[in-house]
């Protein structure tokens, strides 16, 4: 290990045999997305329930089941914000499936 | 004779492996969805076992070298043989059937590698093994892994609480179980489409080095067929006691966590095999519960199990090495040597199975914790 090799590494992402550039990708994008989806995802609920008193309490036991009106603000958002959940999902069949590349 | 004898054990062995390939993994994809109660443990397996049958088909593009470089093989190189072959799964299998028993996540695949390794140390000397691409496909992925999948899992289970008055809006547990249904599925989709994969090229490899098939070609169908069938099976029996320490006893686990911890994996799997980095499916899913552990206000993470599962991967190479080599050392001295070898590891798998009657977990106490974790009632039954 010397200062040549840490300084190759700076530029092509390669050091001991291992492509660190490609590893920080990976991390910056899985974390991306899995945080935008799990965010709208949860947005999404969040939305829908926009109106209505919590279903939950503290203590995790269930205090109320009624539903009440929804602004239609809300109920385009949340459904919009699930929306793009659905399309990650169709994105990552196809990663998944190689017929589709 | 001598050389139908060693293919139909290795295949028998392979197939086994695949088997027990698809018992250990059912965890990762379906631990968290029984632990939350977003489906029935039975239903869980079925989803999970199907998806496998079906990515096991899916995938067309078979790995061209089961060891992927790690062992010089080819030109210039050793020539593994099936009896080294199949003394790396004996080391493989017997490690996988020890850490289900425990009921420990570890990666089958760093087992597969670790039982070939040990064979080919032993079968074609330590000049064998390139320890470069050892310590870059699989140490410092196993390092990596479990902490990039609970970074990602810990925020995303954050912003999961933030977002939802933490889970306490109308229906929000509701939907993050659907949510954790889906992600689930996908994990156990792409699961398929890469493990069963490995069965199938050690399976043909075998066959082409018997000289029952052409070089070069693809998978028979029936192999294609068999591995699908085995980890399918295997998934389908399910792996319970590893099940529940990953659902329940690294930290019980929630409806708004499984989501945000599954999407986590399955964002991770993805991306990471997409861009030619593949990091394992057991250590990423077991990082992001962790993470999602740690990103839930007021969450207990077991250390404790969380280190056991850590000194299991550690040793995870190591000990299917030792197995491998020492089965090697047995079966290229003859096919009788191969025979015995067979015996013995039937004879270790059978007492594992014993023991582990002893204290069973079914589909039925998954999610029933005793002594040192608090009891909570599985949700939404």
């Amino acid at each position: 290990m010397n200062i040549e090799s840490l300084r190759q590494a700076a530029t092509d992402g390669q050091f001991l045999g291992v492509d660190w550039g490609a590893f920080v990708v990976v991390f910056l994008v899985s974390f991306a997305s899995a945080v935008l989806i799990v965010a709208f995802y949860a947005l999404g609920l969040r939305l829908l329930a926009v109106g209505s008193a919590d279903d939950t309490g503290a203590d995790g036991a269930v205090v109320s089941t009624a539903s009440a009106d929804r602004p239609l603000a809300a109920t385009v958002g949340g459904y919009a914000c699930l929306a793009i959940g659905v399309s990650a999902v169709l994105y990552s069949l196809y990663l998944i499936i190689p017929q589709f590349h | 004779m001598d050389v139908l004898v060693t293919v139909a054990l290795v295949v028998t062995i392979a197939l086994f492996f695949d088997f027990t390939n698809g018992f250990h993994d059912t965890a990762n994809a379906m631990a968290t969805s029984v632990a939350t109660g977003a489906l029935k443990p039975k239903v869980a397996v079925t989803i999970s076992a199907v998806l496998n049958l079906v990515g096991a088909f899916l995938s067309t593009e078979v790995a061209k070298t089961i060891s992927q470089g790690i062992i010089r093989e080819g030109e210039g190189g050793i020539e593994i043989t099936p009896s080294m072959i199949f003394a790396g799964l004996v080391g493989a299998v017997l490690w996988n059937l020890a850490t289900w028993y425990f009921g420990l996540p570890s990666s089958s695949t760093h087992a597969l590698f670790g039982g070939l390794i040990g064979a080919a140390i032993i079968g074609a000397g330590i000049n064998s093994v390139d320890f470069g691409v050892v310590l870059s496909k699989v140490i410092l992925p196993a390092l990596i892994s479990p902490l990039v999948a609970a970074t990602v899992a810990l925020v995303a289970t954050y912003a999961a609480y933030r977002l939802t008055r933490q889970a306490r809006a109308r229906g929000s547990d509701r939907g993050f179980r659907h949510g954790q249904t889906v992600s689930a599925s996908l994990v156990s989709l792409a699961h398929g489409t890469n493990d069963a994969q490995k069965t199938m090229g050690v399976i043909t490899l075998t066959l082409i080095a018997a000289g029952y098939q052409p070089s070069g070609t693809a998978p028979q169908f029936w192999v294609v067929l068999a591995c699908g069938l085995a980890i399918a099976i295997g998934t389908y029996v399910g792996g319970w006691r590893i099940m529940r320490t990953v659902g329940k006893r690294i930290t019980d686990v929630q409806p708004a966590q499984g989501f945000a911890a599954e999407t986590s994996s399955a964002a991770t799997i993805l991306i990471s095999s997409h861009l030619g980095f593949a990091l394992s499916t057991t250590q990423v899913t077991s990082g992001a519960v962790v993470g999602s552990g740690l990103g839930k206000r007021l969450a207990t993470v077991h250390w404790g199990v969380v280190g056991r599962i850590a000194s299991a991967w550690l040793f995870t190479l190591p000990a299917a090495a030792i197995v491998g080599g020492l089965s090697a050392w047995l079966a290229v001295t003859s096919t009788a040597g191969l025979v015995v070898v067979a015996v013995l590891a039937a004879g270790a798998a059978a007492t594992l199975f014993v023991l582990a009657r002893r204290h069973p977990i079914t589909h039925e106490n998954v999610n029933e914790v005793p002594e040192e974790a608090p009891q909570t009632a599985p949700a939404g039954r």
